[in-house]
């Protein structure tokens, strides 16, 4: 079109519109966080405990509560044991607040083998209690849940090994529209305070003195070594 | 059959990820946010956000008036109220909500910036005139959208200043609250080679630094000297370099620095409806589709036929840029990150990480009135991971029309900042040596093998003494190391001498993928004098992928007495 057929076309479209008596389009509002990750990633996905209850993911687990999100299987010798250790403890840290405040959801990558049953079998040879769920399902669901929840890796080879994928705890806070996540291999004590700081409104965060001293003072200095003057001297590289 | 992971053994990754469907590609769906809306590019004038004003001194409090633990306890760092020096400028700032516009066909958005602005003002100090910014969170408790939290830190990037102004991620402060930062704004055991020159001031509270920066929590805060003065081009002293730059009044009465311009650049992501929009499930690091200039998409500005300075920091959470002019006209860099260079040096383009500053003169007066000159990104990135490489023609992120002349004094001296304590001088003083190495471990990111914990120490060293530090990164990523307290020189890279542009003291540096290794010569401090002080404390070094270092991607040192 030339620039004044353009402008016209623009002209007569004005015009439709004012003649339609369409009033003008409202202005857009912000978008709602909560629904926002609820649509875009959190799936609704079917899913079976280790007690054998059918759920689903979003309206069963996850819709009005905080969540710990870890994903794992039975057989797994990588990362995982340490992972479930370090969950147990902070279970036991948590008290009574399991179950109320926060609930776990341990998700496995091995939906073959890990049926409900042999599920069962874990979660009570590692004294998981109320409040944590282990959970198996389809593969393709666990696997599409895993990308939206952000336990993948960009490099497509090393996402195919699932033994990748247990050393991060994904927590949420459903209700405020909050997520973020944590290793599951630092200090237990340093997770039970990330689940704190999604629990809690912010004013009441752990920080501070009360989060640094609440493990003993500790120094490692990996990776240091004395070098010789003369070492040094090798060291100031020069333009050829 | 095969399973996916047979398919994947046998080497045919690329492919068999594309046939077994787009349910398993995160790109699929999120980049669970879809593209931003269109915007023209050029449409918006580039704001230049307003100088910090002083007011009036007043009583300092006790560090922090704060979030307060179930305990009773504050924050790790506890001091005041304090006595700072009579001649100490004072500044109140207030962190809160703000409509903002990022571009005239976006609604209006609800930004978090330093009183309000994104970025926030900026801070001009004079070496010798000490500063204390008592800053008060103002954040709103109840957001609804979501990105970020009512906590605080502020770490004043590239600045030397105490433990308990460092803005260490444990030293927060609540909403309702406020915090007295204190910078002496003096050059590292006032040595002229350590004047500083660009910092910026971000926020750092623990977990959460990522989404508080990208909501706008952010700005400059540049130091001058006798030597790289406010006065500028206009200076009639006979040490001053007289670059590009001069103070000029206002109408309003207010001071407005005219040819030394700030640039942030940053990128971001606007949903359907033009709202700012985060993926807080992104760990790798987040990559915005719209290029911001000082909190406007793609704008426009107009300058004169003379030389410019203008002070590049990416602000970016994640990206790497590239920048070249769309003239072919080369640059003349003369500072990075914090300091000076000591001679200028004349590049093509020049590459800038995550919270890196380049300094670089454009001079204007051989293009015609009229002409339009962009300042172009080349270098693209698609993941958190790394960038992906040069490609032409790249993204025009800022447009310059020439639209004048103008008188121009200023000069670019062939030496900016002499080197007078330089590898040369430090090496003797060496005996510890120190390797880091950067690394993708179980879904998140190590420093050693380890995940940043608060009360681990990583390294002891002494005050007013030198150390080499080798930075190693594997895996195919990239991270720019940023290292609180003190600037380094780089003896090498990969073996080989620095490239020109690292050849000056520097406070961050990218390592991994093709950029490589490291190894840094790390002076210690020994004093600090506005407020007397021997050097000692808790210092962090980290990733500034903000996504990294809220992943724990991060370490400390504790310098000793």
């Amino acid at each position: 079109m030339t620039p004044v057929a353009t402008r016209l076309a623009g002209l007569l479209a004005l015009v439709a519109a004012g003649c339609s008596g369409r009033p003008p389009e409202p202005p857009p509002t912000p978008p709602n966080v909560v629904a926002t990750i609820r649509e875009q990633q959190l799936p609704n996905i079917e899913l079976v405990t280790h007690e054998g209850r059918r759920v689903r993911f979003y309206d069963d687990l996850v819709k009005g509560r905080v969540v710990a999100i870890n994903f794992m299987f039975a057989t797994c010798r990588n990362a995982c044991p340490e992972s479930t250790q370090h969950l147990v403890e902070v279970q036991h840290a948590l008290g009574d607040r399991m179950g109320r405040d926060v609930t776990f959801l341990s998700i496995s990558l091995d939906a073959e083998r890990d049926t409900p049953e042999v599920l069962r079998g874990y979660a009570e040879a590692h004294g998981a209690g109320p409040g944590w769920y282990f959970l198996t399902g389809k593969h393709d669901d666990i696997e599409l849940l895993r990308h939206k929840l952000g336990a993948y890796e960009l490099d497509p080879v090393i996402d195919a090994d699932r033994t990748q994928h247990t050393g991060l705890v994904i927590l949420g806070n459903e209700p405020a529209g909050r997520w973020k996540a944590i290793t599951a291999l630092g200090k237990p004590v340093r997770i039970r305070q990330a689940i704190e700081r999604t629990i809690l409104p912010v004013t009441e965060w752990p920080t501070g003195a009360a989060v640094v001293n609440e493990v003993p003072y500790e120094e490692n200095e990996r990776g240091k070594e004395v070098v010789t003057a003369d070492e040094v001297a090798k060291l100031l590289v020069r333009d050829p | 059959m095969f399973t996916r992971r047979d398919i994947l053994k046998a080497g045919l990754a690329g492919s068999a990820y594309g046939l077994l469907g787009p349910a398993f590609r995160r790109s699929a769906f999120g980049d669970s946010l879809p593209p931003s809306p269109a915007t023209k590019p050029f449409v918006v004038e580039l704001p230049i956000a307003p100088l910090a004003k002083s007011v009036a001194p007043f009583a300092t409090r006790a560090d922090p008036g704060n979030c307060v633990n179930v305990d009773g306890t504050t924050a790790f760092h506890v001091s005041g109220p304090r006595t700072v020096p009579t001649n100490t400028e004072f500044f109140l700032i207030h962190e809160r909500a703000a409509p903002h516009s990022f571009h005239p066909s976006l609604p209006p958005n609800v930004i978090w910036g330093y009183d309000g602005m994104a970025p926030g003002p900026t801070f001009l100090a004079r070496s010798g005139t000490p500063s204390l910014v008592r800053f008060v969170n103002d954040l709103p408790t109840n957001d609804p959208v979501g990105i970020g939290e009512p906590i605080s830190a502020i770490h004043r990037h590239g600045g030397f200043q105490f433990p308990e102004d460092d803005g260490y991620p444990l030293d927060t402060f609540c909403a309702g609250q406020s915090r007295d930062y204190f910078y002496p704004n003096e050059a590292d055991d006032l040595q002229e080679q350590n004047e500083h020159s660009t910092l910026w001031y971000h926020d750092h509270a623990i977990d959460i630094t990522g989404m508080n920066v990208y909501r706008g929590l952010a700005g400059f805060f540049l130091n001058f000297d006798r030597v790289d003065s406010i006065a500028g081009e206009l200076d009639t002293g006979a040490a001053a370099l007289r670059l590009p730059g001069r103070m000029v009044t206002l109408p309003s009465g207010d001071q407005f620095r005219q040819f030394d311009v700030p640039l942030v650049f940053q990128d971001k992501r606007f949903d359907q409806n033009g709202f700012l929009a985060f993926d807080t499930f992104d760990h790798n690091g987040f990559l915005g589709d719209k290029f911001l200039v000082n909190g406007v998409v793609q704008p426009f500005l107009k300058v004169a036929r003379r030389k410019y300075r203008f002070r590049c920091l990416n602000g970016s959470n994640a990206r790497n840029y590239e920048f070249f002019l769309s003239n072919g006209q080369p640059f003349v860099a003369i500072a990075t990150d914090s300091h000076l260079l000591e001679h200028p040096v004349t590049v093509k383009s020049f590459r800038i990480a995550p919270a890196e500053r380049v300094e670089v003169i454009i001079d204007f007066t051989n293009t015609t009135l009229g002409q339009e000159i962009f300042l172009v990104n080349r270098l693209e990135q698609t993941d958190g991971r790394k960038p992906d490489g040069l490609v032409s023609p790249g993204t025009q992120i800022l447009k310059f029309v020439v639209d004048r002349d103008a008188d121009d004094p200023s000069r670019v001296p062939d030496t900016l900042r002499a080197v007078t304590e330089g590898p040369q001088q430090l090496l003797p003083k060496v005996t510890v040596q120190r390797t880091f190495d950067f690394e993708r471990s179980d879904g998140a990111w190590v420093i050693n093998g380890e995940f940043f914990d608060e009360n681990r120490i990583n390294a002891k060293p002494k005050r007013d003494g030198a150390e080499i530090w080798i930075l190693k990164s594997g895996g195919g990523w990239v991270h720019p190391v940023h290292i609180h307290l003190t600037e380094f020189f780089i003896l090498s890279r990969n073996g080989s001498p620095p490239p020109p542009l690292e050849r000056g003291r520097k406070d961050t540096i990218v390592i991994g993928s093709d950029r490589g290794d490291v190894k840094i010569l790390l002076p210690l401090p020994a004093n600090f004098h506005a407020v007397p002080r021997p050097v000692a404390g808790r210092f962090v070094f980290h990733c500034h992928n903000i996504e990294h270092e809220d992943m724990r991607m991060m370490a400390q040192f504790e310098v000793q007495p």
